[in-house]
């Protein structure tokens, strides 16, 4: 567990740079210093005012168990809701009013969002999850056109292990 | 998930799993993967295609299969199991599609003047869509304080 600060809640109190042991809070990008910060310290977390400092765990604990049939609906809405953001896409580009256009957009992004979110319930809320390191797993082992980010993928799966 | 069962997805479908995976990262302060999944959302959003020739009734149509199929199914599903997560976002999904239903319908009414003299927010948490000049202080749908909820511009003409 290492703390990491919440520059929106951050108030500039400075009491974290007065309780540090090692000055892992000391830093030009107002970020705390994972090499410096002592595991499970927590003294800058209990001192911060604004409660701007929080504990990160460096391993997190097994995503739930999904069960199929939720797993299956989920899925089935995720992919309405691409389809939904295809035909809004298609409003956006082709329709003569720029209030059409903005309603498209909106609609759009909002088709997106709901997606993100199912998926998320769906087996993917974590990146560390065996569900995440089968989907790399299959975009690796599978013929990609050419211009397929692969070095992406592969580095995922070096750094998710 | 199988090899098979990946190349089922759409390039919308991956696009979307991928930034959600982007976005697990960035809270997780872990910048280096998300930018490899922000990579990877980008790639298959570029390879996904507007759905030529449909409109805002094709919309209409499957925003009301979601709402008369899939989220009352999913609903029944997660609360059966008695999976929280799943509920929440079933609960979020479907306000949030019932209010676009709405919009849309006053939007085919009123036309632009619906929304000539106002702006158009979306809420980054749950989709919610706030047509107004100023957003609410907090989500109505996912109770978020209002600076999450996103201005959509209106392109000049």
């Amino acid at each position: 567990m290492h703390a990491v600060r919440n520059l929106r809640l951050c108030t500039k109190d400075c009491l974290c740079l007065f309780v540090c042991p090692t000055g892992a809070t000391d830093t030009e990008d107002g970020q705390i210093d994972f090499t410096k910060c002592l595991e499970g310290c927590r003294l800058c977390v209990d001192v911060c005012p604004s409660h701007a400092i929080s504990l990160l765990p460096d391993n997190y604990p097994p995503q739930q168990e999904k069960s199929q049939p939720v797993k299956e609906a989920l899925q089935a809405l995720a992919a309405s809701k691409a389809r939904q953001e295809r035909t809004a896409l298609a409003v956006a580009q082709s329709a003569e009013s720029p209030v059409t256009r903005q309603l498209a957009r909106a609609a759009a992004t909002s088709a997106k969002l709901c997606a993100e979110e199912c998926f998320r319930e769906s087996g993917y809320m974590l990146p560390q999850s065996r569900e995440t390191r089968e989907l790399l797993t299959a975009l690796r082992d599978t013929p990609q056109p050419e211009d397929f980010p692969k070095e992406a993928v592969d580095r995922l799966l070096e750094l998710l292990k | 998930m199988t090899v098979e069962k990946m190349r089922e997805l759409s390039s919308g479908e991956l696009s979307a799993l991928c930034s959600n995976l982007a976005k697990a990262c960035t809270k997780q302060f872990r910048t280096e993967e998300a930018r490899l999944f922000t990579q990877l959302a980008d790639y298959y959003q570029e390879k996904t295609t507007p759905a030529q020739g449909e409109g805002f009734e094709e919309l209409a149509a499957l925003v009301e299969r979601d709402l008369t199929e899939g989220y009352p199914q999913a609903s029944r599903l997660a609360k059966e199991e008695g999976d929280r997560g799943a509920l929440r976002a079933v609960v979020w999904g479907e306000k949030v599609t019932k209010l676009l239903k709405s919009l849309l319908a006053r939007y085919e009414k009123q036309q632009d003047a619906l929304l000539e003299k106002t702006s158009v927010y979306v809420c980054e948490i749950c989709g919610f869509i706030f047509v107004g000049d100023v957003p609410p202080e907090i989500c109505p749908i996912c109770k978020v304080p209002s600076f999450k909820l996103q201005k959509i511009k209106r392109e000049a003409v």
